[in-house]
């Protein structure tokens, strides 16, 4: 796996851009989930992490060989979501009415083409309530709890992605979880 | 909630494994006597799998494209180098096909220019003007003509072969030609023609031989 993205950074450094095409398949989900799982929000998550993968082919020769490129990739993602979420406007909700319409919001917006069975209903409403509290962390301790709980990431991994020493990734993956469990403990 | 501060701290070192064997110990003692530490650990437990049931999201279909879109647009010359360092072969036999045929096309049209030129020994004349070689009445050629570049008349004899390049052959009434007329006037059979002269020469030399006449 690491020689075969090195070969292919490889081939990118000497100018082959369509090489770059098969890195961003290798990455694109883990990019996307990091940055979805941040924002909490399609859109910005497609934005984000379609951003995350330009800076990283504008800054390749800043990126060093020896590490683990997941990593450097992984890192370049996080800042700009967490950029992105500095910036952030009020909060958008698909509860939201339509601007202009009386009782439109933006459920009735999204094509329904067929019944959802209610088992998917529930399913789709779980995973919905679980990245609204994700998303109500702040965070420095979301980060963490996402790369930690979702990408399956060690705590040195997570300490080289966010820029930490191991000791401040533990606290905040401590203090993240203990949050998580004050609003979750009653469901 | 749990009894202390220290303790909670403890909890999620335990849950870390992030502890030695001896902490461990005591902290599963402690467990079986503290109810509100023994909750707050299973709080942690059930928050932990929430969290990891969420089902990992996936990018949309045309990400790739996307991201491919927007990145800054390589110049040609890149475009080309990187090209040509995909295909060294093509590389090699465009460069050969190119040199080829430049060589053959010097060769055919400019080499030995378009003056008429006559390979063979004998007593003809070059009419420079019309571009033809005349063999006069009553004269004999005893080997081979090669004319290159122009018309061939024959009014005498020739008793070797005749080869026109590029021109076209004219046997009198009165002339008489022993061998086998050529033209060559095409391309491909001009080249299959010197292809095949240059085998022959090349035949001769390794027989140590002069190049026979034929007659």
């Amino acid at each position: 796996m690491d020689a075969v993205v090195k070969k292919i950074i490889m081939e990118v450094k000497k100018g082959d851009q369509q090489a770059f095409a098969e890195l961003v398949d290798l990455y694109k989900d883990k990019v996307y989930q990091i940055s979805y799982r941040m924002l909490g929000n399609v859109h910005e998550a497609q934005d984000v992490s379609q951003e995350a993968f330009l800076r990283a082919y504008t800054n390749l020769d800043s990126y060093d060989m020896n590490r683990k490129f997941s990593t450097w990739l992984f890192r370049i993602a996080t800042n700009l979501s967490i950029d992105r979420i500095r910036k952030k406007k009020p909060d958008f909700h698909l509860d939201d009415p339509v601007g202009g319409t009386e009782d439109l919001n933006y459920y009735s917006q999204i094509a329904a083409d067929e019944e959802l069975p209610e088992d998917k209903v529930v399913q789709y409403e779980m995973q919905e309530w679980i990245q609204n509290e994700i998303s109500e962390l702040p965070p420095k301790y979301r980060s963490a709890i996402i790369l930690k709980y979702l990408e399956d990431l060690s705590l040195k991994e997570i300490g080289e992605i966010l820029n930490l020493p191991v000791a401040t990734v533990k606290t905040r993956i401590h203090r993240g979880r203990e949050a998580l469990r004050k609003r979750l403990r009653h469901s | 909630m749990a009894c202390e501060k220290t303790k909670i701290e403890q909890l999620h070192k335990y849950l870390d494994e992030d502890m030695t064997l001896l902490e461990k110990k005591q902290l599963e003692q402690h467990l079986k006597s503290c109810s509100e530490c023994e909750q707050h650990l299973r709080e942690l437990r059930k928050t932990i799998a929430i969290v990891q049931s969420t089902s990992h999201v996936e990018a949309p279909p045309d990400f790739t494209a996307g991201v491919m879109n927007r990145l800054p647009k390589q110049s040609k010359p890149d475009k080309w180098k990187t090209w040509m360092r995909k295909h060294p072969f093509v590389l090699a036999a465009a460069v050969f096909m190119l040199l080829f045929v430049t060589s053959v096309s010097s060769f055919w049209s400019g080499g030995t220019g378009s003056q008429i030129t006559v390979q063979g020994q004998g007593n003809f004349h070059i009419d420079e003007e019309r571009s033809v070689v005349v063999v006069p009445e009553g004269e004999t050629i005893e080997g081979n003509l090669i004319v290159r570049n122009g018309d061939i008349e024959v009014e005498g004899e020739v008793l070797g072969n005749i080869t026109v390049i590029n021109g076209d052959n004219y046997l009198a009434s009165a002339g008489h030609v022993a061998g086998e007329i050529n033209e060559v006037n095409q391309v491909l059979s001009w080249i299959w023609y010197e292809t095949k002269s240059f085998m022959s020469e090349v035949v001769n030399v390794f027989n140590g031989s002069d190049p026979p006449e034929e007659d």
